[in-house]
């Protein structure tokens, strides 16, 4: 039995509002807005769309062109993909990826599943990442002084400047890199100081700190821990080794024998808190009083509701020694790192659930941070900036107007994707080439490197970041791939190891001894607020991240995971604070500290600590490309140097208001009575609620019994909410991206949405996540409701869709349930800025305007399976089909398969009490069900 | 008061409702005889080539295997397009100086590709595959006619979905043992039809239900 909880997407759902029920009952809530019309416009709407209609559907087939190769590429097959392993960066970190080629164009990633950490684990970020290979607005040529010009005109000048630097040894010139794990680079770092020992290297990291490196912090391995507690680490949520927490987290979830506990006590809701058994919500100046109970001594003053925590996780830390593992996150007081790492020791952890390795990403030595750079040039000492990568203008804290510094240095060169902030205010910029087009090679957070190699010629006049640097101090540069063959010469010098580490996508790298421990800094203890004032969070956005990923229309377009906004960032405020200043979710507020402001939406968000707001960077941009420049505030202009996690300030309402393109209440299944969302618990493991349930009698025939029979199972409990099945979808099926104005009328076009739901009061609620994708249900509604079969049943149990029968009338997504059918309102294909169009899926049908579409089951998958199976003429084996939401998923919460074999896995995983079919009460035998999330104490009842 | 209708007024009238009657339904035959042509199917028209390259010269005469060409039929959704690479392995010995191939030896001399006019092509959204027809025993003649007999290439049936249907509801009778795919004289048996239900047990060829599914080829 689960029944009794009651689950809520929104305060307005909360409050149960007349409005909300009104537009519960619309299909779509942009037309229950605007229909105004009345009979005789209905009619003359009608009368034009039916003669229209007749005039587009005839079209001859003409023939076309066919080119051929010339000579044949070796192992070029035509029609058929191609698979190389290689990696993307995030945060410097490889995010390891098998990219899928096509006619020699890559058209999608998914993690490597040879790979032993990600084990073919994506993210939504690794996902997106081919977008970004396509985005028309990289810079694509270098620029002198913002005019187009040729990389001879700066090898030119690099001629002069070199020799100025060789008798000088390299004084005034200064290199400031983005966050790196490279070897590489690393290596051209080391012999470059050599070459030019005035010659410094600065490092630019917005998410590890301005005052140096990231603080040294444990290696968590989850899948080790019977209890974790997180101390504001949000380790399921967006990160270099989300896919790895991911996997973890799956391993210890489900039908797992051993479940992990998970204690979380967070300064903002997170992810990792929607997951938790024990979730705290606290402000960031009581975060080290907490540690400080968990880790004992000293006298402490919390609340009851906190000592209560902190004592449940003491106890779960000390009951499950050697199996526990106290971490924390990287915004938190870096003295609280050097507490947790003596916890562990004690616990007997280190080693076993986590680990203390050297940092893998780039150290600079003493005088080599971003604030030591930002002295320099105050002192006149900086005559040459090479700004390899980073985009520091924009993401410089507020209270050093780098933009203005940066301008005092005489020679200012840029490398870069796009042409952004810094780009446009440097003496040159440089285009650097998309990973996928580069040679290069980065470490995965787990300590394997990557060979990074180019999967497609670079589509533009760039060059590799090795190659740029190497220029610095040679008058002949090697290529790219040369000096990363050069680097790997000893460990992959003959070319059957450099080939085979190419083919697999990892080496192991040797391990470096844990280097000491950071200096730590004296604590000082998070600025309390004072009478009238809040604390204020300063956090990465869960979708465009610290802004690198700002032009990107997927990410952009991306529900964020408990929000539900797209296209902008907002002011998380807690229901209480909300409350007090009168303020709804879209009511613009301004957020002063430290004498700088900014203004921004809020969006009261249950779960979040009372007295806090968060801001999320990443937004704001001036000089981002025609997706990203100027959507959203800046939250960079509140962050200070010395704290730029978090800032005492004050809230208030501007009085305007804006409307926020938010997917939180579309398509809504009329939940009246049903119970969407399932928990069970030890004690009462089957998610049924009643015997009714199993009642199968129906007034239609049976759906006839068929080998194969596909099938789906989402696990609840393993989901972790993270979307990278959403971009999964949207990369493997074409599926276009609307804009900011279509979404606002509820008309974007994912196939899997990730609903989110709430239980319990809004200030301190359970979260709960929930991908719907189509059911592909047995009795399908939307299939008696099409008035010219355009949506059939295949023999197999896929509802299908016809594009070319269907004429429009949406009666399917009006009779659908579960709302997961979607409408082409416009033609969002054709316009397409080029060269997007090359990262289609050519297995996919290019839909036009005025066609409904819906999940397929990735229909093309299946089909291929089956035609390999039928050319050897056997069965189609288990696990040989994978949709791309269950390949991407990194905690395997989907399964798929053939239910008509008895041995397949997702007919075992049907067989589990936990088995539900969602408005299983309508009848509709979905063919895709749900296993219900564990919960470890009796809900409700 | 005088008359409006003149004493004629009904036969105009019948006359013209007939005229128009007798148009409208010209005007419909007319169009679906339109398109029901192979004007409009692209049938029987050999478009002009590049090189007028002849099947039935190369087949007939010579004797090259379709796949010598076509490589990759076996294997891929696509028949393959011979590279100029290809063509150049007889005729960098044979008619070396033909006027006619000097777009061949052009196009390897320039390393540019030859543009050739495809003649056999179905929609974007029909997803058509090569090698799993050839796997299960329907001929090269079924789909591409007597292209041995075509000096010029042209398309020989009408890539309607009506003809994809009539062999996707009951595939037997175009059915023959693999090693014959290639074949354009091979001849049935006497017994067609044994054989043809012989050939659909031992190929497993899915029920009429599933090839007629809309989803074998349209996704």
């Amino acid at each position: 039995m689960s029944g009794g909880k009651t689950f809520w997407r929104s305060l307005d759902e909360y409050q149960r509002s007349d409005a909300f029920g009104e537009m519960l009952k619309a299909e779509f809530p942009s037309i229950f807005e605007l229909w105004t019309a009345d009979r005789r416009q209905v009619l003359r709407v009608m009368g034009a769309s039916l003669a229209l209609a007749g005039m587009t559907a005839c079209k001859p087939v003409r023939s076309d062109d066919v080119v051929p190769f010339v000579y044949r590429p070796e192992g070029f097959l035509e029609g058929r993909t191609d698979h190389y392993a290689t990696a993307v960066p995030f945060e410097g970190y490889a995010q390891p990826v098998l990219a899928t080629t096509s006619a020699g164009r890559p058209i999608k990633l998914d993690g490597n599943p040879e790979h032993p950490a990600f084990r073919g684990g994506s993210t939504p970020f690794m996902q997106a990442a081919i977008l970004d290979l396509y985005d028309p607005d990289r810079s694509q040529e270098p620029l002198m002084a913002g005019r187009p010009a040729s990389w001879d005109e700066f090898d030119g000048q690099m001629v002069k400047w070199r020799d100025a630097w060789r008798a000088s040894g390299g004084a005034g010139l200064r290199l400031l890199i983005g966050s790196t794990t490279s070897p590489t680079l690393l290596r051209q770092i080391a012999e470059l100081k050599r070459a030019l020992p005035q010659a410094r290297v600065h490092l630019f990291d917005p998410l590890g700190g301005y005052a140096g490196g990231a603080p040294q912090r444990l290696r968590p391995k989850l899948d080790a821990a019977d209890v974790v507690v997180s101390l504001d680490d949000d380790l399921l949520g967006p990160g270099p080794a989300q896919a790895i927490h991911g996997r973890a987290w799956g391993e210890r979830h489900g039908d797992a024998q051993e479940r992990m506990r998970l204690f979380v006590a967070e300064t903002t809701p997170t992810q990792t808190g929607a997951k938790a058994d024990r979730r705290l919500g606290i402000p960031p100046s009581r975060l080290a009083m907490l540690a400080k109970a968990i880790v004992g001594g000293g006298k402490v003053t919390l609340t009851d509701q906190e000592l209560a925590w902190a004592k449940e996780a003491r106890q779960a830390l000390e009951s499950t020694r050697g199996r526990s593992l106290l971490t924390i996150g990287p915004s938190a007081p870096p003295q609280l790192q050097a507490a947790a790492l003596q916890v562990n020791r004690a616990l007997g952890n280190v080693g076993r659930t986590c680990e203390v390795a050297a940092p893998l990403t780039y150290v600079p030595e003493p005088g080599g941070s971003f604030l030591d750079l930002v002295r320099d040039i105050e002192a006149r000492r900086v005559s040459a900036l090479f700004v390899l990568g980073p985009n520091p203008v924009y993401q410089a804290p507020g209270d050093i107007p780098f933009a203005a510094l940066y301008a005092k240095v005489a020679l200012r060169v840029h490398a870069g994707l796009h042409t952004d902030e810094t780009g446009a205010i440097s003496n040159w910029h440089l285009p650097l080439p998309h990973a996928l087009e580069e040679w290069s090679d980065a470490r995965s957070p787990d300590g394997l490197a990557t060979i990074v190699q180019p999967v497609v010629r670079p589509m533009f006049d760039s060059r590799s970041l090795h190659e740029i640097v190497a220029s610095l101090t040679a008058d002949a540069v090697p290529s790219a791939r040369e000096i990363v063959r050069k680097t790997w010469a000893r460990q992959l010098g003959d070319d059957a190891a450099w080939a085979g580490a190419l083919k697999t996508g990892f080496v192991a790298m040797p391990a470096r001894a844990a280097a000491p421990a950071n200096v730590i800094p004296p604590p000082s203890p998070a600025a309390a607020p004072k009478n009238g004032e809040v604390e204020i969070v300063i956090r990465p956005d869960p979708t465009i991240h610290d802004g690198s990923f700002a032009n990107n229309g997927w990410l952009q377009e991306l529900p964020k995971p408990l929000f539900k906004t797209t296209w902008e960032n907002v002011v998380a405020i807690s229901p209480r604070l909300a409350a007090e200043l009168k303020v709804e979710s879209g009511d613009v507020v301004r957020v002063e500290s430290g004498g700088r402001a900014v203004e921004g939406p809020a969006w009261v968000l249950p779960g979040q600590p009372q007295q806090v707001i968060t801001l999320y960077l990443g937004y704001g941009r001036k000089r981002a490309g025609r997706i990203g420049t100027g959507i959203g505030y800046d939250a960079y202009r509140l962050r200070s140097a010395a704290e730029p996690w978090n800032a005492v300030g004050t809230v208030k309402p501007t009085g305007e208001r804006v409307k926020l393109a938010t997917t939180q209440e579309q398509h809504l299944m009329d939940a009246e009575g049903a119970d969407l969302i399932r928990t069970v618990t030890p004690a009462h493991p089957s998610a049924l609620r009643n015997e009714e349930e199993l009642d199968r009698t129906s007034f239609y025939p049976e759906w006839p019994e068929h080998d194969p029979a596909w099938g789906m199972v989402i696990d609840l409990d393993r989901c972790i909410g993270c979307n990278a099945c959403v971009l999964a979808c949207q990369a493997e099926n074409n599926i276009p991206v609307v804009g900011q104005h279509q979404v606002y009328e509820g008309r974007e076009m994912a196939w899997l949405r990730v609903d989110r739901y709430y239980a319990g009061e809004p200030d301190d609620p359970e979260t709960h996540f929930q991908p719907v994708p189509c059911m592909h249900c047995e009795q399908a509604p939307c299939e008696m409701g099409c008035p010219v079969h355009a949506t059939v049943h295949s023999p197999d149990g896929l509802n299908l869709m016809v594009y070319n029968r269907c004429i429009g009338t949406r009666t399917c997504s009006s009779y659908c349930p579960y709302k997961v059918r979607r409408f082409n309102w416009f033609d969002y294909t054709t316009d397409a800025p080029s060269p997007t169009e090359a990262q289609r899926n050519p297995d996919v049908t290019v839909r036009g305007r005025g066609v409904m579409e819906k999940c397929t089951y990735c229909i093309q998958r299946i089909e291929g399976a089956k035609v390999q199976a039928d050319i050897e003429n056997r069965d189609v084996r288990d696990g040989e089909v994978t949709t791309a939401c269950q390949q991407a998923c990194p905690a395997q919460a989907i399964t798929f398969g053939n239910l008509a074999d008895v041995e397949s896995a997702v007919a075992g995983q049907r067989k589990s009490p936990r088995n539900y079919s969602l408005l299983g009460e309508q009848g509709t035998r979905p063919r895709t069900t749900y296993l219900a999330k564990i919960g470890d104490e009796p809900d409700g009842e | 008061m005088p008359q409006i209708f003149s004493r004629t007024a009904d036969t105009w009238f019948r006359a013209v409702a007939l005229g128009a009657l007798v148009f409208a339904v010209a005007f419909f035959a007319g169009a679906l005889a339109f398109a029901r042509s192979q004007y409009w199917d692209d049938v029987a028209l050999a478009p002009q080539q590049p090189v007028p390259f002849s099947h039935k010269h190369h087949i007939s005469d010579d004797g090259i295997d379709c796949r010598y060409c076509h490589s990759t039929v076996e294997t891929s959704a696509n028949a393959g397009f011979p590279t100029t690479h290809v063509c150049m392995t007889c005729h960098s010995q044979l008619w070396t100086e033909a006027a006619l191939l000097a777009p061949v030896r052009q196009s390897l001399a320039e390393n540019r590709p030859i543009d050739w006019h495809r003649v056999a092509r179905v929609p974007d959204y029909v997803y058509f595959r090569h090698d799993i027809h050839i796997a299960k025993g329907v001929a090269c003649v079924e789909c591409h006619g007597r292209i041995d007999k075509m000096p010029l290439t042209y398309r020989a049936k009408a890539f309607e979905m009506k003809f994809c249907l009539e062999c996707h509801r009951d595939p037997a009778p175009h059915l023959r043992p693999r090693e014959a795919v290639y074949d354009f004289d091979w001849k049935p048996p006497a017994d067609h039809a044994a054989l043809g239900r012989r050939l659909m047990a031992e190929y497993r060829i899915r029920s009429p239900a599933e090839l007629t599914s809309c989803g074998t080829c349209h996704r």
